[in-house]
């Protein structure tokens, strides 16, 4: 994989000449664990990609950036090998042939690239977004296929409720494959990554290092160190806040669905849930903090500076509509549009869960595992 | 010349009448002295010969800044009082050039960090590999690039203007006042003026006066930009000279380093490892004379003296790991000759070198890099104290490198107000100096670590004052 080795002779000439600087050490976690490494493998730099939380202090800081002829910018480089990795670590190393189809079968118009078998490749967002209006399309088709079939298609226009239009056990079905799906491999991914950046499984010694992880990640401690230097390198918390808004939003959303979940099937109180009620409290709030921080990070993104980008909007226009959404099937709920709106926003479940192991999705789950394997490594090291 | 506005944008003309100052340099000095300055007038502008992204001259390769404090504070270990700094500076080279501003310098420096906090500074932990600075030195986070920022920051705030891409060619001086900068651009008036400049290390013309041919083999480890422009135009309206002309300070870096502002990630840490032999595959100097910190200073200046200014350093498979890996990579190879072969040397000569170095290792010292180990060498020129081990285990490693040059003393001499004295005694009514086009008043030779910054902020400070004063005086 030539580009694969490319990325990573330029990661270390990078890396190597921080390690001889070091000015940089006290902005994160990058650079100590850096200088822990005297021989830097692809599995370290990877670990050091993922550690990276994209700041920018230190490249704001960097005498050798560009125009300087050595070229130093760790942030551009180590969002190259991020991506990079979460691409890597989702795929399987080679598609075994009987799930290739036939020749007579393949399409002779190129084929999306998420679609193409397995490549370490970095994802920009302009991969695959036809693909992925296709999916949407089909997706959306299938579910009112399966609406009309088990409700009957005049059902799109009562408001009585999500199981008027789809019936639970069908919605259930829906959204639990893909979920299932992902899981499986986010869960190799996990395992893989583990084995590249750390090794050895954490034992009981390592557990107050993993709870310390929870708390740095939980609280986005390396965002906040030196505040993150864009846009235009004043440090500023903006985008910690932000991150924290989605963050939260998110895991109110989460916390929301399983209240509704526990309302139904141990209370059995079905939907719809009265506006003071867990669910919609908690999933209002949620949504609130996913659009308005998906779309400040969003403005954010456009004003920084170009030098050190590694710029992909999918992950925040992907969570911006699974926000908003699910913002309408509740304001709409009461009206005729409720059946199309539920539609849309299944759909967007249904397709943000299932390529969510490709996509930057899964930073959160990476960005863990290398807080987790730092913290322990730090710990050993004194 | 487009003096930026305020904002900074680099666009805009100045507009209006003259400056009250002109701060010619962005580097820490002249920051620090427009800082200063703005706190007692309005019209502040600094003048900075590089374009935006590369502002702030050798203050960009500079991480920390030496300082007189009472008590450790979360950034520093222990106390540094007044007279262990002076001290210090006394065993330095040949002492202060000027005790009287010597004094003054390390007085006033008690009050620079709380200075540089309050205009946004932020403080670090000494760096790994530092833990000889940790008591007297204050890192500040990020390094100097961080620093020049903050300050800029800080001036921005203040409505200082910073006009970017801007060579002051020469001052117009009518008697002993400057009137004016002439720049390509035109003239910049002003009321009264600070030098902020830097030396003229980057100027290899000037540098050959002194060191004829060899100067073409330095490598200038810092800003291409100072080549001493100014102190020249000052030298020929007749300011007096302090420091050393001779006086630089220079350490091995990596030959393949850049001809100019290749910084800190070039210089090497193996000598103390290994052997070092010039273009003859001889050895010189003993690499293990004391610890590293103290030695790694003079490497340039024993390396400048060699024939053709080369050197090369090296080791063998046991020293691997003990420092940190030099940014370029080492040459490598199975025998010495080989190696020596790979490095464009004698192999004979290297091989006999070597052959003669292992056989002068005492036998049954113990290796101790953290210390002044009994490793050392008997019966042989030169010798090596410390650190010596047999060159035996292959693979060998080597490295040429060349002196780097990271500053030159020789400036002009000042007054404790910091303003510039003429060659007869008498000073110009309103230019003033600081950094390091005067700091051969404070140090004539030698080096420091840290105390370059700290020549730079308490003098940036004085003139600055100053300047503002006497352009509302007169």
């Amino acid at each position: 994989m030539p580009m694969m080795d490319e990325m990573f002779t330029e990661a270390q000439r990078q890396l190597n000449i921080c390690n001889a600087c070091r000015f940089c050490e006290g902005y994160c976690a990058v650079f100590p664990a850096l200088e822990r490494r005297v021989v830097l493998g692809a599995g370290d730099i990877t670990q050091l990609a993922n550690l990276c939380h994209d700041c920018r202090a230190c490249f704001h800081a960097c005498m050798y950036a560009p125009p300087h002829e050595f070229a130093v910018n760790p942030p551009e480089i180590l969002s190259r090998v991020r991506l990079a990795s979460y691409d890597g670590y989702a795929r399987a190393g080679h598609r075994p042939g009987w799930l290739r189809a036939p020749a007579w079968l393949r399409p002779s118009w190129p084929r999306p690239s998420w679609l193409r078998p397995a490549q370490f490749r970095a994802p920009t967002w302009s991969r695959g977004h036809g693909a992925l209006a296709v999916a949407a399309v089909g997706v959306a088709a299938a579910l009112l296929l399966l609406a009309g079939l088990t409700a009957g298609i005049s059902a799109l226009w009562s408001h009585r409720g999500p199981y008027q239009v789809i019936s639970y056990p069908a919605l259930l079905v829906t959204v639990l494959l893909p979920c299932a799906w992902s899981a499986a491999v986010m869960l190799r991914g996990v395992a893989r990554y583990w084995r590249d950046a750390h090794g050895p499984l954490p034992g009981p010694a390592d557990w107050p290092a993993l709870g310390g992880a929870l708390v740095h990640a939980a609280r986005l401690r390396y965002l906040r160190g030196s505040e993150c230097s864009y846009p235009g390198g004043n440090p500023s918390a903006a985008r910690r806040r932000l991150h924290a808004a989605v963050f939260w939003g998110f895991a109110a959303c989460t916390a929301a669905t399983v209240a509704a979940a526990f309302m139904q099937d141990v209370l059995g109180i079905g939907p719809p849930y009265p506006l003071l009620s867990v669910p919609v409290v908690s999933g209002t709030a949620g949504g609130l903090g996913i659009i308005i921080g998906c779309a400040g990070l969003t403005v954010l993104k456009r004003r920084s500076d170009p030098e050190p980008r590694a710029a992909d909007y999918g992950l925040l226009a992907g969570l911006g509509l699974l926000a908003l959404t699910g913002m309408l099937t509740l304001l709409l709920r009461a009206t005729p549009a409720y059946g199309l709106v539920l539609v849309a926003h299944l759909t967007t479940i249904v397709i943000c869960f299932a390529v969510a192991p490709y996509t930057r999705f899964v930073h959160g789950v990476y960005r863990f595992l290398a807080i987790a394997a730092d913290s322990i490594e730090a710990r050993h090291a004194g | 010349m487009a003096p930026a506005a305020p904002a900074g944008t680099g666009a805009s003309p100045p507009g209006g009448g003259p400056w009250d100052v002109v701060v010619i340099g962005g580097g820490n000095a002249g920051l620090v002295a427009a800082l200063s300055a703005r706190r007692h007038t309005r019209r502040v502008l600094v003048v900075e010969r590089a374009q935006q992204p590369m502002r702030g001259g050798n203050t960009r390769h500079t991480r920390n800044i030496r300082c007189v404090h009472d008590r450790a504070d979360g950034f520093t270990t222990g106390p540094y009082p007044f007279g262990e700094l002076w001290r210090d500076l006394c065993g330095v080279g040949t002492g202060p050039g000027d005790e009287k501003l010597a004094e003054l310098t390390v007085r006033e420096s008690g009050a620079v960090p709380a200075w540089m906090g309050g205009h946004g500074v932020r403080w670090q932990r000494p760096l790994a590999g530092t833990l000889h600075l940790g008591r007297t030195n204050h890192f500040f986070l990020g390094g100097g690039k961080a620093l020049v920022n903050t300050y800029h920051r800080a001036a921005a705030r203040m409505g200082i203007a910073v006009s970017y891409a801007t060579t002051v060619d020469d001052l117009m001086m009518d008697g002993d006042r400057c009137t004016g900068l002439v720049t390509p651009g035109g003239v910049i008036r002003g009321r009264a003026f600070v030098a902020a400049s830097g030396g003229f290390e980057a100027n290899i013309g000037w540098l050959r006066r002194y060191w004829g041919d060899a100067a073409d083999n330095y490598l200038i480890r810092g800003s291409r930009d100072n080549d001493g422009r100014v102190l020249a135009a000052l030298y020929t309206h007749g300011a007096g000279r302090a420091g050393e002309e001779r006086g630089f300070h220079a350490v091995a870096i990596d030959a393949r380093s850049p001809r100019f502002d290749g910084g800190i990630a070039t210089r090497l840490d193996s000598i103390p490892f290994g052997i070092v032999v010039n273009s003859t595959g001889r050895r010189f100097y003993d690499e293990g004379e004391e610890i590293w910190p103290k030695r790694y200073a003079i490497w340039g200046a024993n390396i400048a003296r060699q024939p053709g200014q080369i050197a090369y350093s090296i080791w063998d498979a046991k020293a691997a790991g003990l420092f940190l890996p030099p940014m370029y990579g080492p040459a490598q190879a199975g025998s010495v000759s080989g190696l020596a072969g790979a490095l464009g040397i004698d192999g004979r000569a290297v091989a006999a070198t070597v052959a003669g170095f292992n056989a002068a290792v005492r036998p049954g010292g113990t290796f101790d890099p953290a210390r002044l180990d009994d490793c050392a060498t008997t019966g042989i020129t030169p010798p090596k104290s410390h650190w010596a081990r047999p060159i035996d285990t292959p693979p060998y490693y080597g490295i040429a490198m060349r002196p780097g040059i990271t500053f030159t003393y020789l400036g002009v001499a000042v007054t404790p107000q910091a303003r510039v004295l003429r060659a007869d005694g008498t000073a110009f009514a309103n230019v003033f100096a600081a950094g390091e086009i005067m700091s051969g008043n404070i140090l004539s030779t030698g080096y420091l670590a840290g105390f370059g910054l700290t020549i730079g902020t308490v003098w940036g400070r004085i003139a600055g004052v100053e300047a503002a004063r006497h352009a509302h005086d007169g």
